[in-house]
């Protein structure tokens, strides 16, 4: 892969995670990103419950006493030099998301695939952007779930995890 | 001195609501039992099985990762015990150069089960871990803790 960073000719949109919200419905974690535009659309991704918990260590910049499978993943690619340079969001099938993590060492480039939650987790941690497709930036759910997002962040307030 | 162990299956703990990865050696002599969270007994258990999942789990993508420059993973040592937690390295060679890197026994396992690599335990983790304490804990089990892993 050389410099290109869209199969399309649009410019990708670049995204920040704003926070993680815990649906103990379902044991599950849903990251809300936004656009660093200030704008307030958001754009939701379900995880599972320990990839979610990574993001929001990553996040917080919490110290885990052991590294966490993320942690280990990062380390790898500062003892070989492994930079991670951007992540992209690039499809949606069947309301699965699909993410491609562009790496580079001394000049050769490679891509790899991943669940947006490990792409992410890796993001965060080397400070590499986060972006997404205006395709699948379009396609996105949760346009509608603002709303039902507040709600289920209120009614986890005094119910978060001991 | 360490001894290759091979992993011999999954327990759910159901005391502290845990999962166990059981470690024994060649000669059945010696067993090793490591406490994991839920998400890393489920990638121990899909590396057991031979199971792909539709999309790469974290240590899948860890592999990947190595993959994609050609780092290999040699073997992996499960280092030291201390106040219940054991450490762990995992052994690379990355160009003409070998590499020990810091890790958990989980992710070590997870990803050595991937790499076809050996698994090591220091004689000194053995040691520690007292097998009387673990034999009673174990009898102490009830057939239906086993097998609990799909829940």
């Amino acid at each position: 892969m050389g410099e290109q960073t869209s199969h399309s000719a649009e410019p990708l949109i670049e995204l920040i995670v704003n926070r993680v919200v815990e649906d103990s419905n379902t044991d599950t974690r849903i990251i809300v990103l936004t656009r660093n535009n200030g704008e307030a659309e958001t754009f939701m991704v379900w995880v599972g419950s320990a990839e979610g918990e990574s993001i929001r260590r990553a996040l917080d910049t919490a110290v885990t006493p052991r590294p966490m499978s993320h942690d280990l993943i990062k380390s790898f690619g500062e003892h070989f030099g492994i930079k991670t340079e951007r992540i992209v969001l690039t499809d949606v099938k069947s309301s699965t998301y699909y993410a491609t993590v562009y790496l580079e060492n001394k000049g050769v480039a490679r891509t790899i695939d991943a669940r947006p939650s490990d792409a992410i987790a890796l993001a965060l941690r080397c400070h590499a952007p986060i972006y997404v497709t205006q395709d699948v930036w379009r396609r996105r759910s949760g346009q509608n779930l603002d709303a039902w997002l507040t709600k289920l962040e209120t009614k986890n307030i005094g119910t978060q995890e001991v | 001195m360490i001894t290759q162990m091979q992993v011999k299956g999954l327990m759910f703990d159901p005391y502290n609501n845990a999962y166990i990865v059981i470690l024994r050696d060649e000669n059945q002599a010696e067993m090793l039992p490591i406490w994991v969270g839920k998400s890393e007994a489920g990638s121990i258990s899909l590396a057991l099985e031979n199971v792909a999942p539709p999309r790469p789990m974290t240590h899948d993508f860890m592999k990947s990762y190595l993959d994609a420059f050609n780092a290999k993973v040699i073997s992996v040592v499960i280092t030291d015990l201390n106040e219940n937690t054991y450490f762990a390295k995992v052994h690379l060679t990355y160009e003409d150069s070998e590499y020990a890197v810091d890790s958990r026994p989980s992710d070590a396992i997870a990803l050595a089960l991937r790499s076809q690599a050996p698994i090591f335990a220091s004689e000194s983790v053995i040691r520690k871990q007292s097998s009387e304490e673990l034999e009673q804990w174990l009898e102490n089990l009830k057939p239906e803790d086993f097998g609990k892993l799909d829940s």
